[in-house]
């Protein structure tokens, strides 16, 4: 940026009071979550009180709800969902990327435009007809469904983000490699790949991110309590009728959110990185 | 050749679940197929009773209202966002690691925390309202049609903010500092640089981005499902949520998929009006 | 078949169900071995003490009686749908499952006719009542067995009603009108729902419509006529209602929110099932302990009205031994089987056979018995039309709960009947 002048106040005005308010915007309802989560509930229902001071806190939710809930299985069914799915996608997306950023063929700009419009598709579209399809091929209440139609959403994303960073290696490596005598599918596996590791920790991650937030097919095609994930499992199950077990909505809320943001502070990164090469570099 | 069988497999995963699911559905819009029972074809008809819903129209408004605000608004406070991170300061990688939380945990469940924020009865705002006597019970902010189109947009706004910002930031960091020197140099003040230096070179991000957003906005779901279920009085109603209403209360496939396919024509036209605006020149 | 109808006790139809499964064995062209299991899908209940009392009590009997594992599989609350509509469209799973709502109506081309063991059923149950026909005979067929209702009753503070001079639950509509003037003058405003949600809305707007002689379509299920000067007048009312009595929150109220209202004092009075007492009486004693439960007030037309609110039991058409699942139902709403699994609920699920109109579950919680006398009263969304898809999209798209609730967010009346008349004509084209 340019030279900064002013002192401290200027810095204040420029960065911290911006930078708070967009921090306490963003943040609060994590605070909301927490304290929510270990309050009693005379405490939650008790509307007079200062809402956002916990008087006598209580883990009696979180224990509940790993106790008296399948939010554990639902938990290892979001894990294994998330990263079959962003696996498949991410090679998936490779196998699209790769032809697009680095060779020339016919059809490539059909390709380009057809993975480009898989994302006009949105679910909302496509998930009464999906919904007959999982049902005929008998993969209701199982995770294969979800397994299946996740890469959908992720797969055109990943292709997009790869190519950018594909583009942004240089070939020398590649064309050294060739005129070695290496087949394409050799350059490209032993010597391009290896390079790109970045890139598929950003799209990984970005996939994995996706994957766990989906709600809409989730809801559609598991409906049985072994097979849920978190998200679903949190609206449908910890909703009894028209009894909102509050508490433990909010334990569910953090702890759904804890490991996904714990992953994402080691690879914060590698994803600016790949968004980098992947958004700008087009 | 090594291209086709390298994009073969993908390209037939999308054609089987996208391509073909895409096709079913629109075959589907043309039939009256309610549930457990064969279809008919019926051509165009649910189209037609569609045109004749007023609260199709009511959705449609919504849908639109909806996403032009949280685009804008994402679009502006993601900047701003992004400018002020793109400084150097201590803890600046924890604060954007934080600053991520909002799109990287499930919507549903924060959006459920929120739906505890905006109750009257126990929000915060409403509380510190109450308290210093400005207003007494406090905004409704799911129970007033407006003030809920308006909650909505907010904690779209929330979740999404953090995407554009943290690309925007990414394409900041890109641009040369050597511009800013020449443009200073030139007589260029603070509002000139980032007219005529940064906003050209954000163009790029700035589309990508916003496409991205305007299409998952538009076909939002698990907000509204959330929040108010379309309601108060179909105000927060959008295509996703009415064709899931048709769809799965009840009964009826073909019209719900005729609800849902007629979020295309809209977000093609607004995908090509924003390639012609907003597109620079492929070089 | 004959004599199934003339059996006398649970022995005797246990013979007789066993009978016809060897007979079926050994009989006719089609025989095919006794299942080894069936499943019966319900969906989970917020009394726990009911999903465990069939897991653990029922279905071990029936068993133990003709050596047929029956698996109770639940699925969670608001699910129970999209699951009947995988199973009846893929004809796959579960062989019984229970429906709500309209549902026999939707899935009939994939439920068997139990008009026979409905018969059966019902004479032994001393009769149905009236209104269990309205939810599960389409066409002249029973498509389920009806099981229990789960009544939308007004819920209310008794010590707050009686602050302001209110001893016994208003009878009509006007009088609670004036009760909630004086009870929201005091900050205990009343809370009924106005939103998108599926119990708590239906519950009390339907009644009001109904009671002021509004209705949606006549009784031949195709003529629209909620363009009415009744329906006009219960527009009226509810707008009246809304603003002089209620906070303006319940406009976007879904099924949960009356209940957090009214567990943290918010509101003294709502229209919801048991379930706000029963979590009353566990988690917030001092509030359940000034909590009554009344039905609802009658209209201009001195009539009330409840909304039907009806759980029923239907056999799937892929059933591979249909004779075994219907003895199985035979055999489940007997009362040595069924009467304990409506006990341990608590009454919760209204029986719709008289003969338990005085059973003592009723008695347990006296507080409960409005919901037994509401049955009398009780219709489905849409009558005194014959259930029907049109109905079923009707209540899918609010059209009548919209109505209303357009007008308290201050419509004129006139423009949302004629929003909702425009609407239903064009759902009930098809009819």
């Amino acid at each position: 940026m340019s030279v900064e002048r002013g002192g401290w106040s200027v810095r204040a005005l420029k960065l911290w009071i911006p930078l708070g308010a967009f921090m306490v915007f963003t943040l609060f309802p994590f605070y909301w979550m927490a304290v929510t989560s270990i309050k009693p509930n005379s405490e939650l229902y008790n509307r007079k009180i200062m809402p956002m001071i916990v008087y006598h806190p209580t883990l009696k939710h979180y224990v509940d709800l790993l106790t008296e809930t399948n939010f554990l299985q639902w938990t290892w069914n979001t894990l294994l969902v998330a990263v079959v799915s962003t696996a498949i996608s991410l090679v998936f997306g490779t196998m699209l990327a790769y032809p697009l950023a680095r060779m020339k063929f016919a059809g490539s700009a059909l390709i380009s435009f057809a993975v480009a419009a898989t994302y006009l598709v949105p679910q909302p579209l496509l998930f009464i007809p999906l919904a007959d399809i999982i049902n005929q091929l008998q993969l209701g209440d199982t995770l294969t469904s979800v397994i299946l139609t996740y890469p959908t959403l992720l797969v055109p994303f990943c292709a997009w983000l790869l190519m950018g960073y594909f583009r942004s290696v240089p070939q020398e490596l590649e064309d050294a490699a060739r005129i070695d005598g290496a087949t394409r599918l050799q350059t490209m596996i032993k010597v391009f790949l290896p390079l790109c590791v970045p890139g598929f920790i950003s799209a990984g991650i970005f996939a994995f991110t996706l994957s766990q937030n989906e709600f809409l097919y989730a809801l559609i095609f598991l409906t049985q309590t072994d097979v849920r994930t978190v998200p679903v499992g949190a609206i449908a199950e910890l909703v009894k009728g028209d009894v909102f077990y509050w508490g433990q909505l909010m334990a569910a809320a953090l702890l759904g959110s804890v490991p996904v943001a714990v992953i994402y502070s080691f690879f914060v990164e590698h994803y600016v990185a790949g968004l980098t090469a992947g958004a700008v570099k087009q | 050749m090594f291209s086709w069988l390298m994009v073969g497999p993908p390209i037939l995963f999308l054609c089987a679940l996208v391509g073909y699911p895409f096709l079913y559905g629109i075959w589907l819009s043309l039939e009256d197929r309610p549930v457990a029972q064969a279809g008919k074809f019926v051509g165009l008809a649910n189209f037609i009773a569609d045109f004749h819903d007023p609260v199709f129209w009511r959705v449609a408004i919504n849908t639109f209202v909806y996403t032009f605000f949280a685009t804008v608004l994402k679009m502006v406070g993601g900047l701003a966002l992004a400018l002020t991170m793109n400084q150097d300061f201590r803890f600046k990688n924890t604060i954007r690691a934080l600053m991520l939380l909002p799109f990287i945990v499930p919507t549903v469940l924060s959006t459920i925390a929120w739906m505890w924020m905006l109750d009257p009865g126990f929000s915060v705002i409403n509380w510190l309202l109450k308290y210093t006597g400005i207003a007494n019970p406090g905004p409704s902010w799911l129970g007033n049609p407006v003030l809920a189109m308006i909650s909505l947009i907010i904690v779209n706004v929330w979740r999404g903010l953090p995407f554009y910002a943290i690309t925007l930031l990414a394409g900041l960091q890109t641009i040369s500092p050597d511009l800013y020197e020449a443009a200073t140099i030139d007589g260029a003040g603070t509002w000139a640089r980032f007219r005529y230096v940064t906003l050209p070179l954000l163009k790029p991000v700035i589309f990508i981005v916003t496409m991205f957003s305007v299409i998952f906005t538009f076909a939002d779901f698990q907000l509204v499902y959330v929040l108010t279920r379309g309601g108060p009085a179909n105000a927060t109603h959008l295509f996703a949520t009415y064709a899931f209403d048709i769809a799965m209360s009840g009964g009826q496939l073909g019209m719900g998929a005729s609800v849902a396919l007629a979020m295309l024509p809209p977000l093609a036209l607004i995908i090509i009006a924003m390639s012609v605006y907003m597109k620079p020149n492929k070089s | 078949m004959a004599h199934i109808i003339q059996a006398a006790s649970r022995r005797d139809i246990l013979k007789i169900s066993a009978a016809t499964a060897v007979g079926g064995l050994l009989g006719a062209a089609r025989a095919h071995a006794a299942p080894k299991s069936m499943t019966m899908m319900h969906e989970s209940s917020f009394i726990a003490a009911y999903d465990a009392y069939f897991k653990n009590t029922i279905a071990p009997a029936y068993e133990k009686a003709t050596g047929i594992k029956i698996v109770y599989e639940t699925v969670s609350v608001g699910s129970i749908q999209t699951r009947d509509t995988t199973v009846a469209e893929t004809g796959t799973g579960p062989e019984m499952a229970q429906m709500a709502f309209n549902w026999p109506f939707l899935f009939d081309q994939k439920l068997v006719d139990v008009t026979d063991i409905a018969k059966t059923i019902g004479e032994k149950g001393g009769g149905w009542h009236a209104n269990a026909a309205e939810a599960v005979v389409v066409n002249g067929k029973w498509k389920a067995i009806p099981f229990g209702n789960i009544g939308q009753l007004m819920n209310y503070r008794t010590d707050w009603f009686e602050e302001v001079g209110v001893k016994s639950f208003p009878e009509t509509w006007h009088e609670l009108l004036e009760a909630g003037i004086k009870l929201k003058a005091k900050d205990h405003p009343f809370g009924f729902e106005l939103g998108h949600g599926f119990g708590d809305n239906h519950g009390w707007l339907y009644p009001l419509l109904w009671s002021f002689g509004g209705r949606e379509v006549d009784t031949d299920g195709k003529t629209v006529v909620i363009d009415s000067h009744e329906t006009a007048a219960a527009v009226d009312f509810a707008r009246e209602f809304f603003q002089k009595t209620m906070i303006e929150d319940v406009l976007g109220w879904t099924d949960v929110s009356n209940n957090k209202a009214f567990l943290s004092e918010q509101i003294s009075c709502t229209n919801n099932a048991e379930s706000i007492l029963y979590v009353a009486k566990r988690d917030f004693p001092e509030i359940g302990k000034a909590t009554g439960q009344a039905q609802n007030p009658k209209g201009p037309s001195g009539e009330r009205f409840h909304m039907l609110n009806p759980w029923t039991h239907g056999i799937f058409t892929h059933t591979p031994d249909v004779q075994a699942a219907k003895d199985f139902m035979v055999w489940l709403m007997d009362p040595k089987q069924v009467a304990g699994w409506y006990d341990v609920a608590d009454s919760y699920y209204g029986p719709f056979l008289h003969m338990y109109d005085d059973a003592s579950f009723w008695h347990k919680e006296p507080r409960n018995l409005p919901y037994r006398d509401s049955m009398a009263n009780s219709h489905l969304p849409g009558w005194p039309a014959p259930i029907s898809r049109p109905q079923g999209e009707s209540v899918a798209k609010y059209v009548v709960v919209d109505m209303f609730a357009k007008a308290c967010a201050g419509k004129s009346t006139k423009e949302v009947i004629a929003d909702a008349a425009a609407q239903l004509k064009i759902i009930f084209k098809s009819a």
